[in-house]
């Protein structure tokens, strides 16, 4: 973790840069892992994350700019806003069979967008939520890019540890069961909907959470910042990382963060690659990760 | 009462343009039983190709339209041999995260080769206002219809007449069969994703009058189209056009009277409450055409 002091060392005067590119990377990978959460270890090919680490990010930062809600409540609020509104959506949505999620939660995430961003009155809409304020924490005001740093480390440090706790143990193996033999791990009295619900829920507030620190980190906040695309990145991420891996999810998202920023890759150019990688990797996936989808009892 | 007739054909334009949409989707999923995120950029690319005819071309309005249908099926038949074929045999999250894939690229690329300044593409039939018993309406709106009409009668007279398009209801309701029966699997395959591709490239043409063109017009477009093939019914086309129609009319209706901003939320609100009443779909779990 003191890697960053390191290659400022190594690169004097590049020190903001770095220590930007590690927080976009922090929040990335947090995200990622709670995104791996339903995709991964419950097997619920959601496209409705956007549309919770937005509502996370719009809550932190309207409760911030409009009603002056101090740092910690508004992170808060993102967190169960963004639960609340998955759980909301979780409920039709989760009745419907396979494809039909996917598309409903698709539906959900353009639908928040077209919300938020027609809503000018309350979302200031294409306006953007601007003077976002830094974060304070119990008086401690976090101001400096080190010092955001250290938070996004710390969320980060948290995203990992709660991801390691909810896929292992007897909670992962029921994630993992329902994920691979929905009929056998009903059979063996796990419901299936519950356990969907719940990482579904779980890492909806997560996102929530980054999405929150978001907003704080970039003092904007525009409706851009929730649509496909960051799906898209998402995915990539999870596949060329590895599904249901921290490791390869960390790595994955040091990738598609770090190196575009590095690179200055301008983002429609971004898309298209990552698109054609996504596209490359999916159609001559290993048999790790067919063999992952594969496992599932067939309809 | 004008204006409730006036949103009503509004509704039925808007409906046609779903309808073809979603029939080409409806295609793909009961023929091939593949689900083609795609299928927005398809409508996108079909209304770029027309604008490039008509405008930059300057071919005229009926040649411009063929023009777009004819580059459509050519997409098609090339979307088919790289993409599809490769996954079709796949499981539907491989096929689903490709297809998005491959949505994104196409979306990216038309941004980068077009631009994304909207464009216009104004025709005399669009621009002159008519009044029609008492409505206000354009003829490129009533075109929009009558041209819906035409497509389905002749995807019907297809469907059943041509031994092709036998081949492609047999192959809707049991591929083995078929393959047993010696039926070409693979040139039915070719086939539907031609017609679906053209159906957009059609709809394109005779929509794109009315509204402009921008790069990431296909994923509203798309999500709607999707909406309608799950309300009536996956894979059934009958269904999807029937939900096409029931769509466009509803948004109308609520962008008229409700909110023009949020009208394209109805559609996913439409969709939402028709399963959480019948999740299998107005029409039941019909696989067919």
């Amino acid at each position: 973790m003191g890697l960053p002091w390191i290659v400022a060392a190594a690169f004097p005067g590049q020190q903001r840069y770095l220590l930007h590119i590690l927080v976009f990377t922090g929040l990335f990978a947090s995200l990622a892992l709670s995104y791996d959460l339903v995709v991964g270890h419950v097997g619920s090919l959601s496209l409705a994350h956007p549309a919770f680490f937005g509502i996370g990010a719009y809550a932190a930062a309207l409760l911030a700019t409009e009603a002056k809600w101090p740092f910690v409540a508004g992170l808060a609020a993102a967190v169960l806003a963004a639960g609340a509104a998955a759980l909301l959506i979780g409920v039709p949505v989760f009745r419907l069979a396979e494809h039909s999620l996917a598309i409903g939660t698709l539906g959900f995430a353009m639908v928040t967008h077209i919300v938020i961003l027609n809503w000018v009155d309350f979302t200031r809409g294409p306006l953007c939520v601007t003077s976002i304020p830094r974060p304070s924490i119990a008086g401690l005001a976090i101001t400096t890019l080190p010092a955001y740093y250290w938070l996004t480390l710390a969320a980060f440090a948290v995203a990992a540890v709660l991801y390691r706790a909810l896929t292992t143990f007897r909670l992962g193996r029921a994630f993992h069961a329902v994920r691979d033999n929905e009929p056998l791990a009903q059979a063996a009295g796990i419901n299936p909907l519950k356990y969907r619900m719940m990482a579904f829920s779980i890492g909806a507030a997560v996102a929530g959470g980054v999405g929150a620190l978001y907003a704080h980190y970039l003092t904007v906040l525009c409706p851009e910042e929730l649509t496909i695309s960051l799906t898209v990145t998402l995915l990539v991420i999870l596949f060329l990382g590895g599904v249901g891996s921290l490791r390869g999810i960390v790595i994955g998202a040091v990738l598609f963060t770090a190196l575009p920023e590095v690179l200055r890759v301008a983002p429609t150019w971004r898309l298209v690659i990552y698109g054609s990688l996504l596209l490359a990797i999916v159609i001559r996936a290993p048999e790790g990760l067919d063999a992952l989808f594969r496992r599932r009892a067939p309809r | 009462m004008e204006d409730l007739l006036e949103q009503l054909l509004h509704g039925l334009t808007l409906g046609s343009m779903y309808a073809m949409v979603a029939t080409g989707l409806a295609l793909m999923f009961g023929v091939v039983r593949l689900i083609n995120f795609a299928h927005g950029e398809f409508f996108m690319l079909g209304a770029y190709a027309f604008w490039f005819s008509f405008k930059e071309l300057h071919l005229p309005y009926a040649v411009a339209g063929v023009a777009a249908a004819a580059a459509m099926t050519v997409f098609g038949v090339v979307y088919q041999r790289t993409v599809i074929r490769a996954i079709l045999d796949r499981t539907w999250h491989v096929q689903l995260i490709a297809t998005l894939a491959t949505s994104i690229v196409m979306t990216n690329l038309a941004m980068i080769v077009f631009g994304t300044q909207a464009k216009e593409v104004p025709t005399t039939l669009s621009s002159t206002v008519i009044t029609v018993g008492g409505l206000r309406t354009t003829w490129q709106r009533l075109l929009v219809v009558a041209g819906a009409l035409v497509v389905f009668g002749a995807l019907h007279w297809f469907v059943t007449r041509t031994k092709l398009g036998k081949a492609m209801r047999a192959m809707s309701q049991n591929r083995e069969a078929c393959a047993v029966v010696g039926v070409d699997v693979q040139k039915v395959a070719l086939v539907t994703f031609a017609v679906s591709a053209a159906l957009a490239g059609i709809a394109a043409a005779l929509v794109t009058p009315l509204f402009n063109i921008f790069p990431d017009m296909g994923a509203l477009l798309a999500l709607k189209a999707f909406a309608a093939v799950i309300v009536g019914g996956f894979g059934y086309v009958n269904g999807a056009i029937a939900a096409s129609f029931l769509i466009g009319i509803a948004e109308s209706l609520a962008g008229g009277y409700v909110s023009y901003a949020y009208k394209d939320a109805f559609a996913f609100l439409f969709m939402i409450a028709v399963l959480l009443w019948r999740p299998q779909g107005l029409f039941g779990r019909r696989i067919g055409i």
